[in-house]
């Protein structure tokens, strides 16, 4: 078992762990005030200097996001909590929305004070009701708490948060996405330039946030940046809460450094594989990464610089364990018909190219495969999401990453496991 | 708008302090339609043309741009459904721990496919995407709250449990 | 000014400016779908993607904004930017992206109206790949109304939402929508919202595939049998600009024509659809004589006769009624009768529409008001007490061809002459009233210049024949000038009769066909006659 000790979810065990009398017993809010006394400037800067990666699924650095917020010019700034967690295999935002909301909200209330936000958005998927719920209770007990509202905690700032549910969109998770959603249209991610941080909701300037990433801005605040790199690799440290499902014993939310041995979390945080069999592939983080052999699983850390190395990536740390029983053409054809259903149809490679991936894989799966699907595969897959090489400058062919996210993983599933899908193919081939 | 001879029933939301409420909490008023739409759609069942018309007087947006945002998100529905949609989740955790099982045995002992409703207008069965609760799969939503970690055993008590 | 680098061009451009644009400027084609000049940019078609120099991502050019580059960064230390179109990757990339957009298009070019303008066809032979490699079942759709006059094709759309956009941003109506999404997505109207604002044809010219189509033009032509005749729309005073296209005597379609000076890009559907009024019209194609109630055709010579010594007897008791429907030659010979006084029929005003984009239909619905009040001056205020007063008894009037309804005071007008000429080319209420009719030409057969609302003088050119006797209006009135024998006036062109123009109206000074060209001219300036 795992001698961390937690800090995102020290206390979720506790019966109470969810009320602002329970967050506040243990310290909560105290980061706020903290903050309240310091100008927004050195937020960010106190906030840049702690290398917190974004733990949404880009990995982009936190404090640099927040400086990109022109603070010249009249347009009110805006904050936006990203709850729309949709991405397979993981399931982590829920557990702290459920368990620690007010320490979301404390983080929240930190990030809109370093961009000089006095209107702050929740948007959570529309599927996570209760969850909903739960958070209206938690906002409406800040404001009676002068946590929000005007003049928090006796200061001269002024905070409103709106919660807004999402309907049912994968794609409302991508930055632009979720901000046209809010704007009340469909969710298709918009063309950059403009970026958010110059021209987000409502042309205004706006920073997207993860559950995550917000429930570490209080203890960077309270304990500092230094501690907080301490944790896991410098360049992308901090605790990290790793999602572990599928073939598993103990399927779970498991808080690690960031940098824990792969193998240490399938086969000893989460009991090993379910009825004692082999392991066979992984996703390391979230179905929109590129999957792991068991030898590649068994030998690397997960972070997002030892990850990027052997062509995949930490994501939204959704790991997915597949066993040997599990048979990679139906689990390829399971993610390539999640994409083609969750595509939102805006550009061409993703709206034809999935459908079309779903279409081969399917006829394979079904044993109508023939011997060109694989490489047709391959090339599909490079056509809309390019190589994992961004050395070969051939991504970028659609308007969001969910281009890559279709492309990385089904190809991966095709190169990793070629026999796999060539026994599907030679059979029908062998038949006929 | 054209006057022609298509009929349909209009639609009101029996709160109206509800709706006030809603538009007060943001900066324009067409991005209250998401909140406007899942009010609708509570009292009605589903977003009809009627729904799309009034969400489009009070955002001040034409009522295809309404039909627009409303046709491209999986929740609203375009009909009325059951009285209980059960949403089973069909990615990949939840299929590496037999939720495709559980919707064979839905089908057997209801008679109902994916996207159909039994006849007494009971269940809808409908095969969703990832819900965000892998690790208790399988996961079953059944109108708005979770039930996870099921087996079909559970399963059918809990939906015999439904009135 | 930041200097960009495309393959092998070097170009001065605007900051500011996307390489798309840049590029179009300058003849350099980069293929592209979503992206219009009048819209919002999307980027979603992919089409237009290049590789750009120091960016690692493959960009879309209609996205990618040139500026000026600190010194440290320029390229070749003279580059703020450099582009490249023709490399293996970009090649390739159209090649996929028509690949992806022909998998589910049908192969419908024989019977596709678009077949010979269409950009699909055009891309997917210059940078395309000769063959499909799906093998799976393509979506098929029904075919559906838009709008009354709007039919979609929806196997055949490539889903760049250009239409969308144009009726958000440019009409305003907002009657498109996107339903559903990814491979489902496909362009809807409501039922109860069709597709049928003023503006509504133009979807089917910025469609860059035979997606949507118009109704009226629907398997009735083929684009390499028409002949694409540049020219002015009549229906209003914006004069926007068009292409008209007809075959032998008919005309099949008519398309705006850019000219950022007049109507941008678009034009509204009573001008796109108008050109079906003069299909089934009561022509009058021969010099008629009425004998109590019933019209004689006569010759030509016996007509101007007659005409010429009536007027020449009533001296200068004529009213000359002039036409903003006609053009400035034809207003402007009308002066040429030196005695005799001047009017015009009444205006036809209808409701005029400004759309959000800035687009106008005029409620002035003749074309060349502006130009027949410039080049044919002193038209009386009040033609009827000046008729009362002075017992005026002879009329020239120059018909405009609508059939309107006279009021009654020009109904009066008319019983109270001796002589009515009328000069029209259909049999209104006011040639009926007619002594003589002579014989002019349609809208669509004349040629001249107009001058638009906002003082810009375009050519206005024919599309269709003359018919039976007919002759053009200029020529007709010149004819008559000559028989009363006061004058010899020897025009043998329009050109001729626009350059004298010019000599008596300063203003007018200087514009020639040539100078007009497609575009014409403006001529803001005060006009007096010298």
């Amino acid at each position: 078992m795992s001698d961390f000790q937690p800090i995102l979810t020290e206390h979720i065990h506790q019966k109470e762990c969810h009320t602002l009398s329970f967050y506040k017993s243990v310290g909560g809010y105290s980061a706020l005030e903290k903050v309240l006394a310091m100008s927004a400037d050195d937020v960010i800067e106190l906030v840049k200097a702690s290398n917190l990666r974004g733990r949404g699924g880009a990995g982009f650095p936190a404090g640099v996001k927040w400086s990109f917020i022109p603070q010249d010019g009249e347009k009110p700034k805006y904050l936006i909590n990203n709850a729309d967690e949709s991405e397979p295999g993981t399931f982590k935002d829920r557990l702290l929305i459920n368990k620690t909301p007010h320490q979301i909200l404390e983080g929240m209330i930190v990030a809109s004070y370093a961009i000089g936000c006095n209107t702050a958005f929740i948007y959570i998927r529309g599927e996570f009701f209760k969850e909903y719920q739960l958070l209206e209770k938690v906002v409406a007990e800040a404001y009676e708490e002068n946590l929000l509202g005007k003049g928090i905690l006796g200061s001269d700032y002024d905070l409103d948060v709106v919660i807004h549910r999402g309907a049912g969109a994968y794609i409302c998770g991508e930055e632009t996405g979720l901000i046209e959603s809010l704007e009340g249209k469909r969710g298709w991610p918009r063309i950059k330039p403009p970026f958010p941080a110059i021209e987000g909701y409502l042309k205004c300037p706006t920073v997207v946030n993860n559950v995550e990433t917000l429930s570490n801005l209080p203890h960077i605040i309270n304990r500092g940046p230094e501690w907080f790199k301490s944790i896991g690799p410098e360049k992308g440290p901090g605790p990290k809460l790793f999602c572990v499902s599928g073939n598993v014993n103990r399927p779970g939310v498991f808080e690690e450094p960031m940098g824990i041995p792969l193998k240490d979390l399938i086969f000893d945080l989460a009991g090993g594989i379910k009825d004692g069999n082999e392991l066979k592939a992984v996703f390391p983080g979230g179905s929109s990464s590129a999957i792991l052999t068991a030898e590649e699983a068994l030998s690397v850390n997960m972070d997002f610089d030892s990850l990027a190395e052997i062509k995949t990536m930490l994501g939204s740390a959704g790991v997915i364990v597949m066993d040997e029983k599990v048979d990679m053409v139906q689990a390829c054809l399971n993610i390539a018909r999640f994409y083609a259903h969750e595509s939102c149809g805006q550009c061409t490679p993703c709206r034809e190219g999935t459908a079309w991936l779903s279409k081969i894989l399917s006829r394979i799966a079904s044993g109508d495969g023939n011997s060109n699907d694989i490489d047709m595969i391959l090339e599909i897959t490079d056509n809309i999401g390019g190589l994992i090489d961004f050395s070969k400058g051939s991504f970028g062919k659609t308007i969001c990453p969910f281009g890559e996210a279709v492309a990385w993983p089904v190809r991966s599933f095709v190169e990793k496991f070629e026999n796999d899908f060539r026994q599907y193919i030679s059979q029908e081939e062998s038949v006929a | 708008m054209s006057d022609n001879n298509f009929h349909k029933d209009s639609f009101e939301y029996v709160n109206s302090d509800l709706v006030d409420n809603i538009l007060s909490q943001y900066p324009d008023k067409r991005s209250a339609t998401l909140p406007l739409l899942h009010l609708a759609q509570t009292q009605e069942g589903y977003i009809s043309n009627a729904v799309v018309d009034t969400v489009a007087q009070i955002t001040e947006t034409h009522p295809a741009e309404v039909m627009d945002c409303a046709s491209f998100y999986t929740m609203f529905y375009s009909r009325v459904q059951g009285r209980y949609i059960l949403q089973v989740c069909q990615t990949l955790s939840c299929s590496l721990n037999g939720a495709d099982a559980l919707v064979d045995h839905i089908t057997d002992r209801y008679g109902i496919g994916p996207g159909e409703t039994t006849t007494d207008g009971k269940f809808t069965l409908m095969k969703v995407e990832c819900l965000g609760s892998c690790g208790t799969a399988p996961v079953v939503q059944i109108n708005n709250d979770y039930h996870e970690g099921l087996s079909k055993e559970k399963l059918d008590e809990l939906l015999e449990s439904l009135q | 000014m930041p200097l960009l680098k495309i393959d092998n061009a070097e170009l001065e451009v605007e900051s500011g400016i996307t390489v798309l644009q840049a590029a179009t400027a300058n003849g350099i084609e980069i293929p592209h779908y979503c992206y219009h000049p009048a819209l919002e940019t999307v980027g979603s078609c992919r089409m237009c993607i290049v590789q750009i120099e120091g960016m690692p991502k493959l960009q879309v050019s209609c996205n990618t904004f040139v500026g000026e580059a600190p010194p440290d960064k320029k390229i070749d230390e003279k580059y703020d930017m450099v582009v490249h179109t023709q490399t293996e990757l970009v090649k390739q990339e159209r090649k996929n992206v028509l690949e992806f957009l022909l998998l589910n298009h049908p192969l419908d070019c024989p019977v596709c109206d678009q077949a010979g303008e269409c950009f699909l066809q055009d891309y997917a032979f210059k940078f395309g790949n000769a063959h499909s490699r799906f093998e799976e079942e393509k979506r098929v759709r029904p075919s559906e109304y838009l709008g009354s006059q709007i039919v979609i094709n929806q196997n055949r759309c490539i889903m760049c939402t250009r239409c969308v956009r144009f009726t958000r941003q440019i009409s305003g109506t907002g009657e498109l929508f996107v339903q559903k999404r990814g491979y489902d997505f496909k362009i809807s109207a409501l039922e109860d919202q069709p597709l049928d604002n003023l503006l509504a044809g133009n979807v089917t010219d910025i469609c860059p595939v035979g997606a949507l189509l118009s109704t009226d033009y629907i398997h009735k032509n083929r684009i390499w049998n028409l002949h694409e005749q540049p020219s002015v729309c009549q229906d209003c005073s914006v004069g926007c600009n068009i292409n008209v296209f007809y075959q032998k005597d008919r005309i099949f379609r008519v398309s705006p024509r850019e000219n950022h000076d007049a109507n941008g890009y678009f034009i509204c559907d009573i001008g796109r659809y108008g050109f079906h009024r003069f299909e089934e019209i009561e022509r009058v194609t021969s010099p008629m004589r009425r004998d109590e109630d019933e019209l004689t055709e006569i010759q030509w010579d016996e007509a101007i006769k007659v005409v010429a010594k009536n007027l020449s007897d009533a001296k200068e008791k004529i009213v000359f009624v002039a036409s903003p429907f006609h053009t400035n030659e034809t207003n402007f010979m009308l002066g040429r009768f030196q005695k005799g006084f001047f009017g015009a029929l009444p205006l036809i005003e209808e409701e005029g529409i400004t759309y959000p984009s800035g687009f106008c239909i005029n409620g002035d619905r003749s074309p060349n008001h502006r130009g027949m009040n410039d080049v044919c001056p002193s038209i009386l205020e009040d033609m009827a007490s000046e008729i009362d007063q002075q017992n005026i008894k002879v009329m020239y009037i120059l018909d405009d061809g609508v059939d309107r309804e006279l009021d009654q005071e020009w109904k009066e007008i008319l019983m109270k002459m001796d002589f009515v000429v009328v000069q029209s080319y259909a049999l209104t209420e006011v040639a009926e009233s007619a002594h003589i009719i002579l014989p002019g030409l349609a809208p669509f057969e004349r040629e001249g210049t107009v001058t638009n609302d906002q003082g810009r003088v375009q050519w206005l050119r024919p599309s269709l024949p003359l018919k039976g006797k007919a002759r053009p209006d200029w020529r007709i009135i010149m004819e008559v000038v000559n028989t009363m024998g006061q004058q010899e006036l020897s025009y043998s062109d329009v050109g001729e009769v626009l350059a004298e123009m010019g000599k008596c109206f300063p203003a007018y000074k200087g514009v020639s066909l040539f100078r007009l060209g497609d575009y014409g001219l403006s001529i803001n300036g005060k006009v007096e006659s010298s």
